[in-house]
């Protein structure tokens, strides 16, 4: 196989380019897609670089057509992904459902966008909820919010490793300015760094006689009898609670004395790392908790953050209008510490927003 | 780069208009700079972000005066479309296919990964078809060193050499001015970086 990356030295790229470069990498073999703002280049530059490495790419008559073509690739042994958002992730969510259900390795971007519309494309982090939960399904996926170029490129990786691994649908979440935004990030072949890649294998076509040689292979997207889906939904749970706590992941610093804990997800987290940052040098005990796996979240962590810290406030700064603060309350349900909102719509957060916010509560 | 290029044909004295040919995508466009530039007397032809306003997905669209820019009088930069295809736009202004004045320059950083080897480079100058010479422009953003520029430019300069096109200048942030004095016996031209003002 054509080696992906010449040299491991530092690039500079948009985000979107970065996903394409790091899906070559991660081995990925057909991309299925349906062209939608922000995340067009994602396609623009996978289909003038797939060619070259043997690799496929598919357009579909629409997203939900490109969800399915992705359920029926992965089946077939493909390690096959897509890109959307915004109006695209809503109709993906039919697919994205059918890969809970039939435990699919489905992995996806979604580079979120505003709302509530179906043609608004400006910046937005307004995509948590549906990313998390949407469905008719009970939200059994793992979706890392990334905030940096690196970390995109990092966790474009990961995530085909860990939906083959785990057989959880996986996303990564970005947004409108990462997507379009260039930044130097360290391009590397995982091999050359340790990383395992995980194989792509068939789920249908198995050889060997069912009864005889193997097990059948039971890939159920629809259930009749009400006993019977009660059985899989409490499997499925129980199945994704046992490993969550491998897949769990969140950053933190400055939280062991402070009196308030900004709490950020995905881009607007480099604000609250330089807001934090700022805020102790003006004497001001502000400590920065992160998620980095919006699902499964890093209750356990975020609570001993707050225990840890005795802080009296936790500032929750997002571009949405409660979307992220919504899923943190449900997951530190119990907690007693105040809750104050930075919420900003469609809009960029910078650090002095944050600092600004931060002063006015405190 | 088509920013600095205009500005300094204007600091010339000369008439000077700025095409916006972006049509991808519309990032990385002149549309959030297009007011402070004609304060600074270039004539820009292109939307803003104002008369672009709730246009969504469809605001990748050309303005019809662009069509026609070869046209006009004194020097015209025409900022052709970044993007894969983005080259592609030029096949939509009048003449730019028989004008003996147009020049096609093509600027290529090193750190870009699409341009990241000398092989890459000589693909993608030829992939963009009519090129007349080329603009070396290596760099990481804020993160651009002395040794990433001159690591990118000497092999920019070797590809110039084998595809038999010039290298009219190295690009180099003016941050780095005071630090650096290149020498590769083609002239440098310190830039202003405008782009990073220019969020869509």
């Amino acid at each position: 196989m054509l080696k992906v990356v010449d040299e491991t030295k530092k690039a500079f790229l948009t985000g979107n380019e970065t996903i394409a470069w790091a899906a070559l990498a991660a081995g990925a073999d057909i991309m299925f897609g349906y062209p939608i703002t922000p995340q067009n280049e994602v396609m623009h530059y996978w289909t003038r670089l797939a060619p070259k490495y043997g690799r496929g790419f598919l357009q579909t008559e629409d997203e939900i057509s490109a969800g399915f073509t992705v359920c029926g690739a992965v089946q077939a042994g493909k390690k096959a992904f897509t890109a959307t958002a915004g109006p695209g992730n809503v109709l993906m969510q039919e697919p994205f459902g059918m890969a809970e259900a039939m435990r699919l390795p489905l992995f996806a971007i979604i580079q979120q966008r505003g709302g509530p519309s179906s043609g608004t494309v400006i910046y937005s982090q307004q995509e948590v909820t549906l990313t998390t939960f949407g469905g008719n399904g009970e939200g059994y996926r793992v979706v890392y919010s990334s905030a940096t170029h690196q970390e995109i490129y990092d966790y474009t990786i990961k995530g085909f490793n860990v939906a083959w691994k785990y057989r959880w649908p996986t996303f990564l979440l970005g947004d409108g300015y990462q997507a379009k935004m260039r930044e130097p990030l360290e391009m590397y072949n995982p091999e050359e760094k340790g990383i395992e890649l995980e194989p792509a294998y068939p789920l249908l076509g198995l050889p060997g006689k069912i009864g005889e040689d193997r097990e059948p292979q039971h890939l159920c997207n629809i259930y009749s009898l009400e006993e019977e889906l009660y059985d899989v939904v409490m499997n499925l749970s129980a199945d994704y609670e046992r490993v969550a706590p491998e897949l769990i992941e969140w950053q933190e610093h400055s939280c062991e004395d402070a009196d308030i804990i900004i709490l950020t997800h995905g881009v607007v987290s480099r604000a609250a790392d330089d807001a934090v940052k700022a805020l102790r040098a003006q004497g001001i005990k502000a400590g920065y908790f992160r998620p980095i796996t919006l699902r499964p979240y890093p209750t356990q962590q975020l609570r001993e953050a707050i225990a840890k810290s005795g802080a009296k406030k936790l500032l929750i700064a997002e571009s949405s209008y409660g979307q992220f603060e919504r899923l943190t309350k449900q997951e530190i349900y119990g907690e007693t510490i105040k809750i104050e909102q930075l919420y900003m719509p469609g809009v960029g957060i910078i650090d002095h927003d944050i600092i600004n916010k931060v002063k006015s509560v405190l | 780069m088509a920013i600095n290029r205009a500005l300094e044909l204007k600091s010339q004295g000369r008439q000077v208009t700025l095409v916006d040919l972006d049509t991808v995508e519309p990032f990385y466009t002149l549309r959030p700079l297009k007011e402070l530039l004609e304060q600074k007397g270039l004539t820009v032809i292109g939307l803003t972000p104002a008369n672009s306003f709730g246009l969504g997905e469809t605001g990748a669209m050309l303005v019809p005066a662009a069509r026609w820019a070869l046209r006009r009088e004194g020097d015209i930069i025409l900022d052709v479309g970044y993007g894969v295809y983005g080259a592609q736009t030029l096949n939509l202004v009048e003449g730019a296919d028989t004008s003996t004045e147009l020049r096609v320059i093509a600027v290529i950083n090193y750190s870009r990964p699409m341009t990241s080897t000398k092989g890459r480079i000589i693909e993608y100058v030829k992939e963009l078809g009519r090129v007349d010479a080329l603009v070396a422009n290596t760099h990481l953003g804020d993160e651009t060193t002395s040794e990433v520029i001159e690591k990118g430019t000497q092999v920019i300069l070797e590809c110039a050499e084998e595809l038999g096109i010039p290298v009219d200048y190295i690009a180099v942030d003016r941050k780095l001015a005071d630090k650096w004095s290149p020498d590769f016996g083609v002239p440098v031209k310190w830039i202003t970086r405008y782009m990073p003002a220019a969020v869509w």
